[in-house]
C-alpha cells in the first residue's frame, strides 16, 4: 500500500480509530497494529508475508537463545543462522538474477557455453530494509548491546511496524521495541505535528518529485542518445531532486504516521544537499542506513583502528556494498565506489590540505559537494554504463553534437525547483523543521500547510510507486 | 507555536481553495468525468476470466471504442460486451493476452484501423506500448490498487478537478498539465503537436461516447483532425509481415479452442481516409487480412447502410451515429450467422 493513495487514507483512518477507541487494551492495540501491518504489506503481494513471518520467527528464536546462551561457539552459531537466513533471502530474491548473469558471463569468457533461463524472481518490497532491521537486532543481541524483546508480539511489531516497513527509516531494536512496552498515545500537538509531517512528505513526493521533476529525469535518462550538456545536466539535477523528495518524502510520511500513534522514529534526512563534504553528506543522507553500515560493516572491518590504509579499504568496501544494497547492478556498485573514492579523497585533503570552513567558503563547498553528488547520481539512475558514459561526457562538455531533448520551460522548471531545494537545504542545514515552525506565526504555518494540501490535490498523482521500494 | 490553530487555518485554506478551484472549472464548462485509465481497463479485463462462450469481447483502437456502443450492442444482442479497446493502440496485444492468458471461447470483435493494426510488433512503439501497458497493469496490479480504484473512480465521477487523464489532454487541469501548457519557444526543434482536446467521455461500463460539443463545434472537431494529421506525418511505414504473422498465430490458437473472431473496419472520412488509402491500401491490407484470416469481416464501405456515415473529426462517429452503426453492425453479423441471434 502506498502512502500516496486513497486507500491508505481509509486504512490510516481505520487504524487510528481502532487505536484511539476505548475498545482494546495496549496488548490488543499492539496486536491490531501488527495485523494492520501485515494487511499493509500483504495488499501488495500476500504470499510474501510468509517471508516476513519466517524472518521474524528466525530472529526471535536467535535473539531468545542469544539472551541466555553463554557458550561462544553456540552464540556464534545462532548469529550465523540469522545472518544466513536474512542474507540468504536477500541474495536469492534481490541478487539471484544478478549473480546468475555474472556467472554466465564469466563462464562464457572461459569458453563454457552456458545459457541458463532467467530466474525472473519477484523482488519482495522492502526486503532490504526489513532484513537489515532484523539483523541489527540479532547482531546487537550477540554483542550484548541490547536487551531481548520482552514478548514475541513486541518483536514482531518491531519487524513489521507498517509506517517504516517497506522503505525505512531502518530502526534499531533499542530505539523501537522499548517504545512498545508502555502504552503510547500521541498528545494533541504530536498528533497534529505528525499530520503536518505526513502532508510535507506527500507534498515532496506527489508535487515536487512526481509532478515537477520526474518527467525531465525520465526523458533524459530514457533518451537513448548523446544529449546536449544542458539537457544532461538538467536531467541529472531533476533526478537529484526527484530521488531526494521521493525518499525523504517517504521517510517524512513514515515519521509523521508513527508520531500520530505516539511512536517516535529517527530522522532519516537532514538537508543533505547542503553538506560540507562527503562525511557530512553521509550524516545527512539516509542516516539510518549509513549508521547501520558504519556500525555493522565499517567498524567490524576495522574502521580507523588499524591504520590509514586499512581504514581506506574498510571505507571503500563499505561503500561498494552500500551501493550493491541499493540495487543488483554494476552501476550501483560504481555509484558506491565513487562515494568511497570521494570519502577517501576528503580524508586525504583533511590530512594534507586542511582549511577552515567559513560562511563564505562553506556555500562554495556545499555547492561543490552537491555537484560531485550529481555525478554519482548518473550511475545510480542510468540502467546501462553506455547511458551513464554518454551522460557524463556530455555533462563535462567532452563531446559535442548532443541532441536537445528538453524544452526551455522544462529546463526553467527543473532549475527553479532544484535551486530552491539547494538554498532551502543551505538555510536549514543547522536548523530543524520543528524549530523553524515554532518560530513561525500560526497563520503563516497554517497558510503554507493549506497551500501544500491544495497543491497535492491539484497534482492528484497517479499513485506512482516510491523509488526506494525497488531497493 | 499553536499547532491547533495552524491546523484549523490549513483546513480552512485547503477547503476554500479546493472549492474555489472546483467551482471555477465548473464555471468554465467542465463537468466531472471518469478517467479512461489502466485501472478501468483492468476492471473490465477481469470480466473476461468469468466470460462464457456466449459473451463478446471488443478489442481494437479508438474507432472500435467510440463506434461500438456498449448499450446499443447489449440491446441488440441481449449481452453486454466487454469493451477492451484502447485509444491509439494496435488490437494485437489485447487479443494476444486473451488468447494466451485466458480460456475465453466466446466471440472477439476486433476493430481494424489499418494504420494501427499493421503498425508494428515492436514493444516500445506507442501503438503497442499503450495497450500492452494496460495488459501488464492487469497482470501485475496489487490488491491495494484494486481497492484503491473504486475510491478514485468515485472522486473522478464527482469532482471536476480530478481530471488527470492518461491521455494527457490539452485541456486537463491537473498541475502537471497546466504547467505543460507553458511554452518558451521551441528549443528542441521538434514538430509541435497541435493541442489535443478532450472529445470523448467514458463511462463505468467502459463505453466511450463522443462529446456533443465535438459534433456541434467545428473548430473543436477540426483541431482533433489536425492531431490525426500530425500523427500520420510522423508515423513509420507499416510492418505488415510481422503484424500479420503475429495475429494469425494467435487466431489459430483461438480458433483451435473454439473461439470466434469477427473483423470490423469502422468508418473514417476526409483527409484521414485518403491518407489511409495511400498508406494502407485496402486491397493490400484489409482484403489480404480477411483472405488470410478466413473469419467474418465487415468493412463499412461494403454496406449501403454504413458507407454514408460521417465522422465529425474524420475518424470517429458521433454518439447517435455510433448507436446506429452498432445496431446495424449487429444486424448484419446476426444475418450472416457471424454471431447468434438473441
Amino acid at each position: 500500500m502506498l502512502f500516496n493513495s486513497l486507500i491508505f487514507i481509509v486504512f490510516l483512518a481505520v487504524v487510528l480509530a481502532l487505536y484511539y477507541a476505548p475498545l482494546l487494551n495496549w496488548k490488543g492495540k499492539k496486536g491490531m497494529l501488527l495485523l494492520a501491518s501485515y494487511v499493509f504489506y500483504g495488499l501488495w503481494n500476500p504470499p510474501l508475508v510468509l517471508l516476513l513471518w519466517f524472518s521474524t520467527v528466525v530472529d526471535w528464536v536467535a535473539g531468545k537463545k542469544l539472551a541466555v546462551e553463554e557458550n561462544p561457539h553456540r552464540r556464534k552459531g545462532w548469529l550465523v543462522l540469522s545472518m544466513v537466513v536474512n542474507l540468504g533471502f536477500l541474495s536469492f530474491f534481490k541478487y539471484g538474477d544478478f549473480f546468475l548473469k555474472n556467472f554466465t558471463w564469466l563462464v562464457n569468457q572461459i569458453g563454457w557455453d552456458f545459457q541458463p533461463a532467467p530466474l525472473d524472481i519477484i523482488l519482495p518490497m522492502g526486503i532490504s530494509f526489513y532484513t537489515f532491521q532484523t539483523m541489527s537486532y540479532t547482531i546487537d543481541m550477540y554483542l550484548k548491546r541490547t536487551e531481548r524483546a520482552r514478548t514475541f508480539l513486541d518483536f514482531a511489531l518491531y519487524v513489521t511496524f507498517f509506517p517504516q516497513l517497506v522503505a525505512g527509516p531502518i530502526v534499531r531494536a533499542g530505539d523501537l521495541i522499548t517504545q512498545f512496552y508502555e502504552e503510547k498515545k500521541a498528545t494533541a500537538n504530536q498528533f497534529i505535528w505528525g499530520l503536518f509531517l505526513l502532508t510535507i512528505g506527500l507534498f515532496q513526493k506527489v508535487v515536487l518529485a512526481d509532478t515537477l521533476l520526474a518527467d525531465a529525469a525520465d526523458t533524459v535518462f530514457g533518451a537513448g542518445k548523446l544529449l546536449h550538456p544542458v539537457d544532461a545536466w538538467t536531467g541529472t539535477l531533476a533526478f537529484s531532486g526527484q530521488i531526494f523528495f521521493d525518499f525523504a518524502g517517504y521517510s517524512t510520511c513514515a515519521i509523521g504516521v508513527a508520531l500520530m500513534l505516539g511512536i517516535f522514529l529517527p530522522d532519516n534526512f537532514r538537508y543533505p544537499y547542503a553538506s560540507l563534504g562527503f562525511s557530512d553528506l553521509w550524516k545527512r543522507w539516509h542516516i539510518t542506513l549509513s549508521s547501520w553500515l558504519r556500525d555493522y560493516l565499517y567498524i567490524p572491518l576495522g574502521g580507523n583502528r588499524h591504520g590509514i590504509l586499512r581504514m581506506y579499504v574498510a571505507l571503500m568496501v563499505t561503500m561498494l556494498l552500500g551501493g550493491l544494497w541499493h540495487g543488483a547492478a554494476w552501476t550501483f556498485i560504481v555509484w558506491g565506489g565513487l562515494h568511497g573514492s570521494y570519502l577517501i579523497l576528503e580524508r586525504l585533503q583533511r590530512r594534507y590540505l586542511p582549511f577552515k570552513i567559513t560562511a563564505r567558503n562553506g556555500l562554495f563547498l556545499a555547492f561543490t559537494t552537491f555537484s560531485c553528488v550529481n555525478i554519482t547520481w548518473v550511475f545510480f539512475r542510468a540502467r546501462e554504463f553506455s547511458t551513464a558514459w554518454d551522460m557524463i561526457t556530455s555533462m563535462l562538455w567532452l563531446r559535442t553534437g548532443g541532441e536537445k531533448t528538453l524544452e526551455l520551460a522544462t529546463i526553467v522548471q527543473v532549475l527553479v525547483v532544484v535551486t530552491a531545494m539547494f538554498l532551502c537545504h543551505w538555510v536549514m542545514r543547522d536548523r530543524s523543521m520543528k524549530e523553524v515552525a515554532a518560530k513561525t506565526s500560526p497563520w503563516v504555518l497554517g497558510l503554507a500547510w493549506g497551500v501544500m494540501l491544495f497543491l497535492i490535490f491539484l497534482s492528484q498523482g497517479s499513485g506512482e510507486q516510491f523509488i526506494y521500494f525497488q531497493f | 507555536m499553536s499547532l491547533k490553530q495552524s491546523a484549523l487555518i490549513a483546513l480552512a485554506v485547503s477547503l476554500a481553495s479546493i472549492s474555489a478551484w472546483e467551482l471555477y472549472w465548473r464555471g468554465q464548462g467542465y463537468w466531472p468525468t471518469l478517467n479512461d485509465d489502466k485501472d478501468l481497463w483492468a476492471v473490465h479485463r477481469a470480466r473476461v476470466e468469468e466470460a462464457t462462450e456466449k459473451d463478446f469481447v471488443i478489442v481494437g483502437s479508438s474507432r472500435a471504442y467510440f463506434d461500438i456502443q456498449v448499450g446499443a450492442f447489449e440491446a441488440a444482442t441481449g449481452r453486454k460486451p466487454i469493451q477492451l479497446s484502447a485509444t491509439g493502440s494496435s488490437p494485437l496485444p489485447a487479443f494476444h493476452d486473451i488468447v494466451r492468458n485466458t480460456d475465453f471461447r466466446g466471440t472477439v470483435i476486433m476493430g481494424v484501423t489499418p494504420p494501427l493494426f499493421f503498425s508494428t510488433t515492436f514493444p516500445m512503439a506507442p501503438p503497442w506500448e499503450r495497450i500492452q501497458g494496460k495488459v501488464d497493469h492487469y497482470q501485475e496490479r496489487t490488491y491495494a490498487q484494486r481497492l484503491n480504484y473504486p475510491l478514485s473512480a468515485f472522486l473522478q465521477q464527482n469532482l471536476v478537478f480530478m481530471s488527470g487523464d492518461e491521455e494527457e489532454w490539452a485541456d486537463d487541469i491537473d498541475l502537471k498539465s497546466l504547467l505543460g501548457r507553458i511554452r518558451l519557444g521551441n528549443r528542441t526543434g521538434a514538430p509541435q503537436m497541435p493541442p489535443f482536446y478532450f472529445f470523448g467521455e467514458v463511462s463505468a461500463d467502459r463505453n466511450m461516447r463522443m462529446t456533443p460539443q465535438t459534433v456541434t463545434d467545428t473548430a473543436l472537431a477540426n483541431s482533433v483532425a489536425r492531431v490525426w494529421a500530425f500523427f500520420g506525418k510522423g508515423a513509420p511505414p507499416p510492418d505488415k509481415d510481422a503484424t500479420m504473422a503475429f495475429f494469425l498465430s494467435d487466431l489459430e490458437a483461438f480458433r483451435a479452442r473454439g473461439g470466434s473472431l469477427v473483423l470490423v473496419r469502422c468508418p473514417s472520412n476526409g483527409g484521414f481516409r485518403e491518407a489511409e488509402k495511400h498508406v494502407t491500401p485496402r486491397t493490400d491490407f484489409w482484403d489480404d487480412l480477411v483472405a488470410q484470416a478466413q473469419v467474418p469481416a465487415y468493412h463499412f464501405e461494403d454496406y449501403e447502410s454504413l458507407k454514408g456515415l460521417t465522422c465529425p473529426e474524420e475518424s470517429h462517429l458521433s454518439g447517435p451515429d455510433a448507436d446506429y452503426f452498432t445496431q446495424e453492425l449487429v444486424r448484419l453479423m446476426q444475418a450472416d450467422g457471424a454471431i447468434p441471434n438473441r
